[in-house]
């Protein structure tokens, strides 16, 4: 819990000068349960943030309140230094889009792009010119007359994005708005969103529950957890440095043991000691990502300082295409580990015994409170 | 960005509006003023006029009196005509239930556009005036009209089937068909196709099929419609005005005689009051009968 | 035989059953033809002369422009009282929508012929039996609760995600009322209309008790003449009205075939 603190903190007291978006204690109560408690957040000029969480977090309620849709129950939203959470959404802004698209069905592609232009009263010539460059900022010139129902998903998308854009707003927002494509086609739009984000310079927050999606496109990722932050910091510190359990487990495959820290850099689980990076004490959860262990022929040798080491026996092998996954009994408790399959060769069978080693800096330990 | 920003109006807006509470209420009020003057004002009145005195020649005395509604039950007339508005409706719901069970089933059964063909030929009597379809059962079962006819041609005593109960229950009973077959089609969407093969390879023949899985599982269906039907059946007015010939006495005939005829609209008030109390005694019964069920 | 198959002498049974369902109606168009005096079926001869006498009866003439002319208003007002309403309960949501929503359709329960009295006894001291205004809002009693139902039920299907792009996109709430609500709720009106205009020219007891004798609408006039003689001039008149109710349902038919088009 210290540590999270301390990591949330740092960030936004450096670039809380030049924020472009700021939210001050942002709190949305329904009856006598938060969606949103107290939320503080500085986003600065021109960067992508991603609101990161599994679903009922508060990622959503966070982005529609930022967008006006939601009013909140206590704190500000200030944007470029004006304290904007009073104003209605059609005087903010912001361009939003929806998990769903929400393009207006009974428009054309065009007319969907233009009608925030028009709302402005952009003189004719102008809605024109803007919409065709917006349009085609997202490859779609060709499909302007086009009814929202006559095109694909990712196209669908794409207008959505070119009629959030074209008004040039003060900062974009996205709610979720890959989860209704195909794999595929949510890997290039990925690039295409960020790509588009960087070369205009726009400010953006991102909503997901995606977490491949907020380590991939964004310069800042903000884990939330029933209402609260759980850490904010760049994709690297988040995956490398998780602030708590709930972010190791929620960014990234862990796995999990208990165990009790004799404050001079081992901890006790079971019969083992496993060396760790830390001289905490007490008693403690500690992960390791599965991918950083690496499964060994069955040996004695003890290991050198930077390395962790124990035994065990396999349970079962799972076959995942080009990843191999062995779940590894070690005195009761499973472990699994991630090796890369090549061409299929070199698999271990179930009951082998075998040997787990990974680096102590690998090993990430977090403090329980009894 | 920030030109864009700066070409808008400055945040703030000019506040001459009514606010959220004024605007709802502005936008209801045509349709409140219309429920208010033609409903429940009226309905209200109604039941005052209930406990009024009627004087002769159609006049009224605004005092308190029970006098309708304890001459309702005093006067044999009106005692026989509410039983028998009873027993009719009654009989009405369940002949009802009886032709539309099988069109109901069919047409659950069927799809696609021969469904929707049904559906449509079931529906569109609903849109054809209470009037109009009276008066084709008028010619149907007039003393002249081709049942009777036949029936006559077949040597049998020509029965008489207008003027009287039996005409108004036939009519009724063909006119509230939709209803009653749009209701227990809602009714059988529990109707699962497999559990009908269930049955079947269990053993059971089509007819147990029917009393044994059928016919319990759309017990839902078949109340909602029996309360839909015998409702409309009591309040029903046209049909039995048109083919009872005035020798039919039902409660809403009466309501109408009573209000328009004599003048009396104590008891008219009375009458109508007996009817809503009917409702809602069929009402009760619906629900119980859904519980025990559930 | 397999489950969920009708047999044959079933399937006789219920052809037979929609045969009495739809005897009445198919009844009217021959006997619209018929050459005799009085109704029988089958008529012995056949002609013209009862849509001959049709044009030469003039109650019935002006009874069908007055209903004509009441359908017409009842559902311009319906429409312009329900709609409103139906946004402020569907999407202003608040504790008393519910309630309001229930009492705003509660004259649906209520059977017309009572309906039509409590209506009869309070225009009787109003002094608005015999006017045409006063039936429009005896019409608007039933006809605004179908409305309501209709709009409310289409918008409550109605994603508010469209009105709120709308709204952040810079579109003030009566623009997106009438730029993105209003199109995207077209389907709903055109059946909410059609259902009010059919109300409204259908509409027998309680008008039966609101007319005067200056002032009738063609199914009260209809009832008045089954009622005092029985001759195949309602027949006649019959088919007109079925063919009238045809053409309602045909035109709501296309016109919300061609909205769903629009709306998905």
């Amino acid at each position: 819990m210290m540590q999270h603190k301390n990591l949330s903190a740092a960030p936004s007291a450096s670039t809380e000068s030049n924020a472009h978006l700021r939210l001050d204690g942002l709190t949305k109560r329904y009856g006598e349960s938060f969606a949103v408690a107290s939320l503080d957040l500085a986003v600065p000029k021109g960067e992508l943030v991603a609101l990161l969480g599994p679903s009922g977090c508060g990622k959503t309620t966070t982005l529609r309140m930022v967008a006006g849709l939601i009013t909140p129950s206590e704190g500000r939203i200030v944007v470029g230094g004006n304290d904007i959470t009073a104003m209605p959404p059609y005087q903010r802004d912001m361009g939003l889009v929806f998990q769903s698209y929400a393009l207006f069905p009974h428009m054309s592609v065009a007319k969907n792009v233009a009608f925030g232009l028009e709302m402005r009263k952009v003189p004719k010539t102008e809605i024109a010119t803007r919409v065709k460059d917006a349009l085609a900022m997202v490859r779609l010139e060709t499909l302007a007359e086009r009814k929202p129902r006559e095109l694909s998903g990712g196209q669908q998308q794409r207008v959505a994005l070119a009629r959030a854009l074209v008004i040039q707003p003060s900062i974009l927002l996205l709610d979720e708005p890959l989860s209704n494509l195909d794999a595929k086609l949510r890997d290039e739009m990925r690039n295409e969103i960020r790509d588009i984000q960087q070369n205009l310079g726009i400010t953006a927050v991102f909503v997901t529950h995606d977490q491949v999606e907020a380590l991939s496109m964004c310069d800042k990722v903000v884990v939330m957890k029933a209402g609260k932050l759980e850490q904010i910091g760049t994709p690297v510190e988040v995956y490398e440095q998780p602030a708590s359990p709930f972010v190791a487990s929620f960014v990234g495959r862990t796995n999990r043991l208990e165990g009790m820290a004799k404050g001079d850099g081992t901890i006790q689980v079971g019969t083992i000691a496993l060396k760790v990076p830390t001289r905490t004490r007490g008693p403690v959860d500690i992960m390791m990502r599965p991918h950083r262990i690496r499964l060994l022929e069955a040996t004695r040798d003890p290991a050198d300082d930077s390395t962790n080491q124990i035994h065990g026996t396999i349970k079962r092998v799972t076959f995942v295409g080009d990843l191999l996954q062995y779940h590894v009994d070690v005195e009761g408790s499973e472990i699994i580990v991630e090796a890369a399959s090549d061409h299929g060769r070199g698999i271990r069978n179930v009951g082998m015994p075998v040997t787990l080693s990974w680096r102590v800096e690998d090993t990430m330990v977090f403090g329980r409170s009894a | 960005m920030s030109t864009a920003a700066a070409a808008h109006p400055p945040y703030s807006m000019p506040r001459v509006t009514l606010g959220r509470a004024g605007t709802a209420t502005l936008l209801l009020l045509p349709i409140a003023l219309v429920n208010a003057m033609g409903f429940i004002v009226p309905v209200l009145n109604l039941l005052r006029m209930s406990f009024y005195e009627a004087l002769a020649g159609g006049g009224i005395r605004e005092t308190f009196t029970l006098a309708s509604w304890s001459g309702l039950f005093r006067d044999a007339f009106y005692v026989d005509l509410i039983v028998n508005s009873i027993v009719v409706s009654l009989s009405i719901t369940f002949a009802t239930l009886l032709v539309s069970y099988p069109i109901a089933l069919y047409l659950h059964r069927s799809s696609g556009r021969w469904r929707t063909f049904l559906t449509v030929l079931v529906i569109s009597p609903l849109l054809t005036s209470a009037v109009v379809r009276t008066y084709g059962w008028i010619a149907l079962l007039a003393d002249q009209g081709p049942i009777v006819g036949s029936i006559a041609a077949l040597g049998f005593t020509p029965p008489r089937l207008m003027f009287n109960t039996t005409g108004v229950v036939i009519g009724l009973t063909e006119i509230l068909m939709p209803y009653m077959i749009l209701s227990l089609l809602a009714g059988f969407g529990r109707l699962d196709p497999r559990v009908e093969e269930a049955a079947m390879t269990l053993g059971a023949r089509p007819s147990q099929t029917f009393w044994r899985v059928i016919l319990p599982l759309t017990v839902p269906g078949i109340a909602l419609g029996c309360l839909l039907c015998f409702v409309l059946a009591v309040s029903s007015f046209i049909t039995p005005k048109l083919l009872g010939g005035g020798r039919v006495f039902l409660l809403a005939t009466e309501i109408y005689d009573q209000a328009i005829v004599t003048l009396n609209w104590p008891l008219a008030a009375t009458l109508s009051m007996l009817v809503l109390i009917i409702f809602g005694a069929a009402l009760a019964v619906y629900a119980r009968v859904l519980r025990v069920i559930e | 035989m397999e489950a969920g198959q009708t047999s044959v002498p079933m399937k006789i049974v219920v052809f037979i059953l929609f045969l009495f369902l739809l005897a009445p109606v198919l009844l009217v168009i021959p006997i619209s033809f018929s050459g005799e005096q009085i109704l029988t079926f089958p008529p012995a001869s056949w002609s013209f002369r009862w849509y001959v006498a049709l044009t030469q009866n003039s109650a019935m003439i002006s009874a069908f422009w007055t209903s004509l002319l009441l359908g017409t208003i009842v559902t311009v007002l319906s429409l312009l009282a329900a709609i409103p309403a139906a946004y402020v309960i569907v999407r202003m949501r608040t504790k008393g929508s519910e309630f309001l929503y229930n009492l705003f359709t509660a004259p649906l329960l209520l059977p017309t012929i009572v309906l039509g009295l409590a209506i009869l006894i309070v225009f009787a001291s109003a002094g608005f039996l015999g006017s045409f205004w006063g039936l429009v809002i005896g019409h608007l009693v039933i006809t605004l609760p179908y409305a309501l139902r209709v709009l409310a039920t289409t918008l409550g299907n109605i994603s508010l995600a469209c009105e709120e792009a709308a709204s952040t996109l810079g579109g003030r709430p009566f623009t997106v009322f009438r730029r993105v609500t209003l199109p995207m709720m077209a389907p709903g009106i055109v059946a909410a209309t059609a259902l009010c205009f059919l109300v409204s020219f259908d509409e027998v007891v309680i008008t039966l008790f609101l007319t005067g004798p200056r002032l009738t609408t063609l199914p009260v006039e209809l009832f008045h003449h089954v009622e005092s003689r029985a001759d195949p001039l309602v027949a006649s008149v019959s088919v007109l009205l079925i063919l009238l109710t045809l053409a309602v349902v045909m035109v709501v038919d296309r016109s919300v075939g061609l909205s769903k088009t629009f709306v998905k």
